[in-house]
């Protein structure tokens, strides 16, 4: 459905000047408010609205793709003579796919009125609080407070045609006095989910609960992870799980659908029935949002497919939009009794692969890790380095916490992991 | 220079104590080829401008991409007023510039064949050669070559009188063949990053003859065995490898925005702090680390930064002790420098300017001293080629690293290819480790045109560079 004025006209002028056997275009717009500031005061502080117009066209499976960041008619005419005359000169595409033909999408609402309308002063306002804060505790503050509306228009010659528009909020702060250092970040999409004074407390409890720490050597041992460090850590499935990659056998997921890859405590899925979750109409070159299962209580169940891919093998297109990770109802004191001793890791830092094949990647932990014995936290501890192959850990879920929102896109639960692989220490 | 001047004299009208506008258009063009199947060939243009004002102690930064006389004027305005809100939160009197004459310059990148200019046919048709002699190889289950070429064209002019012209060129190829087997999956890659150079750079590198080379290995290294579990070991590693490791290990640490804090809420702050200048033993004393805005080729040289400092070289580890930083007119000033090393850059248009890594190098060895002399003199090693697996904690002290070829010494010889070799280490430990370092002839730079930093996050670009280099007694082992 068609809704704002310019993209029509954009699009209008497209349809007639377009010569190409097929066209894919799209219009994202969006319009920021990105203020940060850094030991106690605001270092950075833009306004401005970007787009990106993206035009691909195929004469066969020839393809040619331009994009531009202007609306007007000369550049839109220049974009398409770009894209139509790279098509022309470039070779055939022998995976060449036509653009999505038209869809009956749903309709999901992720605007919201009260995050449009945040004031500048209202954002300052947010940081004087934070800086305040950290001026009670002797401490410096730092972080980012940010707003955005975005638009998106997708069609294509073949009929598909969607327009999104999505606004968010988000605000992230690391407190930092000597040797202690915590963060907290919180993204929505509705500005009434957000509340300053509550993240200044969760802040504080954090970094109340931190102190010099103790030398503590690298080993094997349960971890409670806060949901920042789950979101960090388990956010590279998206980035491992691929159809493609796991039949071309070069993933850890090769001959693995269907089976139980995965702990029976893990379930990974796109939902669409979460109203504080973002869910486009579509994603990718337009593939229909669904509630679709990534995994089930550890059994792997569907893998990203392109569009290309799933016509070519008989196989349904797929793509993830939202990360939505099952949760329990164990608390974070019902978890440190369940085993005799742990490290509670608020957040993880600096995950990168190590063998993409297995899937096991290496990190850091960060913001402050604390050691716990007998059902109590006893102290803060110096900071690791891990390797760990992902699905593997995942079977020693030990228990699942309440999911929470932690950014528009996500919702995870704290988890109790056993034998998490800590393999050096850090020098701090 | 119209829109420079009307921006300009509006920002001087409303009083303010400093201002730029930096108009940019970043031109781009990708080619991404993946099994035959071109998966992508774009042509991109982003064109807009950034205006940065500077007022009462506080920045406000506003971008726009309409051109008329009233939206320039207009996006001044905002930038002023978010200047004047952002006052409200500072520290003492806030940010004070550091001292800088104003020029009227122009600078642009020596390009023998513009990327733009060279026929589509020629570029995929060497593309798909390659591809296809790589694919040759039964092994090879995936090959895939990607071409960036960009060219940003700035007009940049600031209150204090600067008026600069500035074009930038980089071509940027990447290729990958992985071999499969029934147990296991490995790559191999020609990665040497980004050279500010037109497509000549892809014609010198010869990557006709370099695809059976990329194959070969591939599948020799999913054919190989890793090593046990790590002990310590020497370690060689090369130019490609070494601009990773300087880069987290040594860049990062070295921007003084990180070791003011300004990055503490993302990217992390800095063990370098201002009291370890000038005596802090950063490396051994054969370990020279240079900035250089001036590199030929280096993708940071664009004859001034986003301040409209000029191109410098200078040291940021001398003999072995921690010099100097990297700095930008913002940054300066707060250790009491009074001049920027010109170190401030934004990516597009849109991006406001932060203090960068600058071209960074290690200084080839002074003595005469080759590849194959310095495998000779190695008793128990690992020569590592390219990059791997990088991670590196927020204070720029701990890390690991993997690679992209692997290969075992023992007595002075090259005996086997390994695969899966990681390595850690921190700083101090690993730059004192420093034993021995090829000379100049073996010295290459590596350019990297992904540096991820800042909220919201940029891509800077950066080149690196260093010889064959030995590090003595590190932890090296298989993973896990």
């Amino acid at each position: 459905m068609m809704k704002n004025e310019l993209f029509e006209r954009a699009n209008e002028f497209v349809k007639r000047n377009c010569n190409a056997d097929d066209y894919s275009f799209a219009i994202y717009s969006r319009q920021s408010h990105e203020t940060r500031f850094a030991q106690n005061a605001i270092t950075q502080h833009i306004a401005g609205t970007n787009f990106h117009v993206h035009f691909s066209v195929s004469y066969g499976n020839k393809t040619g793709t331009a994009s531009i960041n202007q609306l007007n008619e000369e550049s839109l005419k220049k974009m398409i003579d770009t894209a139509q005359q790279i098509a022309v000169l470039n070779q055939p595409d022998t995976e060449f796919i036509a653009t999505q033909s038209e869809k009956k999408l749903k309709e999901f609402n992720n605007y919201s009125e009260e995050t449009a309308k945040i004031s500048t002063e209202q954002m300052v306002e947010m940081i004087k609080k934070c800086v305040k804060n950290a001026k009670e505790k002797d401490a410096v503050v730092s972080g980012m407070t940010e707003k955005h509306i975005s638009k998106y228009f997708f069609t294509t010659k073949n009929g598909f045609e969607s327009y999104d528009c999505f606004t968010s909020f988000s605000h992230s702060m690391t407190m930092k006095k000597n040797e202690v250092e915590t963060k907290v970040s919180k993204g929505v999409k509705n500005f009434s989910d957000f509340d300053i004074d509550e993240q200044i407390a969760q802040l504080n409890s954090q970094f109340d609960s931190l102190h010099k720490p103790k030398p503590f050597e690298a080993q094997k041992i349960p971890v409670i992870l806060r949901p920042a460090a789950v979101r960090n850590l388990y956010s590279f499935l998206y980035w491992m799980m691929n159809r493609r990659d796991a039949d071309e056998g070069v993933s850890p997921f090769s001959n693995q659908i269907g089976k139980q890859f995965f702990g029976e405590n893990f379930s990974l899925r796109s939902i669409t029935g979460d109203s504080s979750i973002f869910v486009p109409s579509f994603s990718s070159d337009g593939i229909v949002s669904e509630d679709i299962d990534w995994i089930n209580k550890g059994i792997l169940k569907n893998l990203p497919t392109t569009r290309y891919y799933a016509d070519a093998h008989n196989l349904k297109d797929s793509n993830p939009f939202n990360f939505y990770i099952d949760g329990g109802d164990v608390t974070e004191k019902e978890m440190m009794k369940k085993v005799g001793k742990g490290l509670i890791i608020n957040n993880f830092w600096y995950i990168r692969f190590i063998d993409k094949k297995r899937g096991e990647l290496t990190g850091m932990t960060r913001d402050g890790v604390l050691y716990f014995e007998d059902g109590e936290i006893k102290h803060s501890v110096n900071n690791f380095r891990w390797n760990e192959v992902l699905n593997e850990t995942t079977q020693r879920i030990l228990s699942l916490g309440k999911n929470i929102q932690l950014d528009a896109q996500t919702r995870v639960p704290s988890m109790l992991i056993d034998n998490f692989n800590f393999v050096d220490t850090s020098s701090f | 220079m119209d829109y420079l001047n009307i921006a300009m004299e509006c920002a001087d009208s409303m009083g303010v104590d400093y201002a730029d506008i930096r108009i940019q258009k970043t031109h781009s063009e990708m080619i991404y080829l993946r099994n035959l199947s071109l998966k992508n060939t774009s042509d991109s243009v982003v064109y807009g401008y950034g205006i940065r004002v500077l007022k009462n102690g506080a920045w406000g930064f506003a971008h726009n991409n309409i051109f008329n006389k009233e939206t320039v004027i207009a996006t001044v305005k905002k930038a002023y007023e978010i200047a004047c809100i952002s006052a409200q939160v500072k520290n003492g009197e806030g940010i004070k510039l550091a001292t800088e004459r104003s020029y009227i310059a122009s600078y642009k990148t020596p390009v023998k064949l513009n990327p733009f200019q060279v026929p589509l046919k020629e570029k995929v048709d060497l593309m798909l050669e390659v591809n296809k002699t790589m694919l040759n190889y039964s092994l090879i289950k995936q090959a895939m070559f990607w071409v960036q070429s960009r060219t940003d064209e700035k007009l940049f002019a600031s209150t204090i009188g600067t008026r600069l012209d500035i074009s930038t060129t980089f071509v940027c190829p990447y290729v990958t063949a992985t071999a499969v087997t029934n147990d296991d999956s490995q790559s191999r890659s020609f990665n040497i990053g980004g050279q500010a150079k037109g497509w000549e750079m892809l014609l010198e590198n010869n990557l006709l003859e370099k695809a059976p080379v990329i194959a070969e290995e591939a599948i020799m290294k999913v054919n190989a065995d890793s090593l046990g579990p790590e002990t310590r070991r020497d370690l060689l590693l090369d130019p490609i490898h070494l601009g990773l490791t300087m880069h987290e290990s040594v860049g990062h640490p070295t921007e003084l925005d990180r070791v003011l804090g300004w990055e503490a809420d993302f990217a992390g702050i800095s063990f370098a702090t201002p009291e370890k200048l000038k005596n802090y033993r950063y490396g051994s004393k054969i370990v020279n680390l240079s900035g250089d805005n001036t590199l030929e080729g280096g993708l940071a040289t664009a004859g001034f930064d986003d301040d409209g400092v000029p191109g410098q070289k200078w040291s940021i580890v001398k003999d072995g002790i921690l010099n100097e930083y990297g700095t930008t007119r913002e940054t300066a000033p707060f250790i009491g420098e009074q001049q920027s090393r010109g170190c401030n850059r934004a990516t597009y248009y849109y991006d406001f300017p932060i203090n960068r890594i600058p071209n960074l190098y290690l200084e080839p060895g002074k003595k005469t001293l080759t590849p194959q002399e310095l495998i000779s003199d190695t008793e128990d090693g690992v020569y590592i080629e390219g990059q791997g697996s990088f991670s590196i904690d927020q204070h720029r002290e701990n890390f690991q690293f993997g690679g992209d070829m692997f290969w075992e010494i023992k007595n002075g010889k090259k005996i086997r290819p390994l695969k899966k070799i990681i390595y850690k280490s921190n700083n101090p430990e690993f730059w004192n480790s420093v034993d021995a370092i090829c000379d100049k002839r073996f010295w290459k730079p590596y350019g990297v045109i992904n540096c991820g930093k800042g909220q919201p996050m940029q891509a800077g670009r950066m080149t690196h560079g260093a010889s064959l280099t030995r590090f003595r007694n590190i932890r090296v082992g298989g993973s896990q």
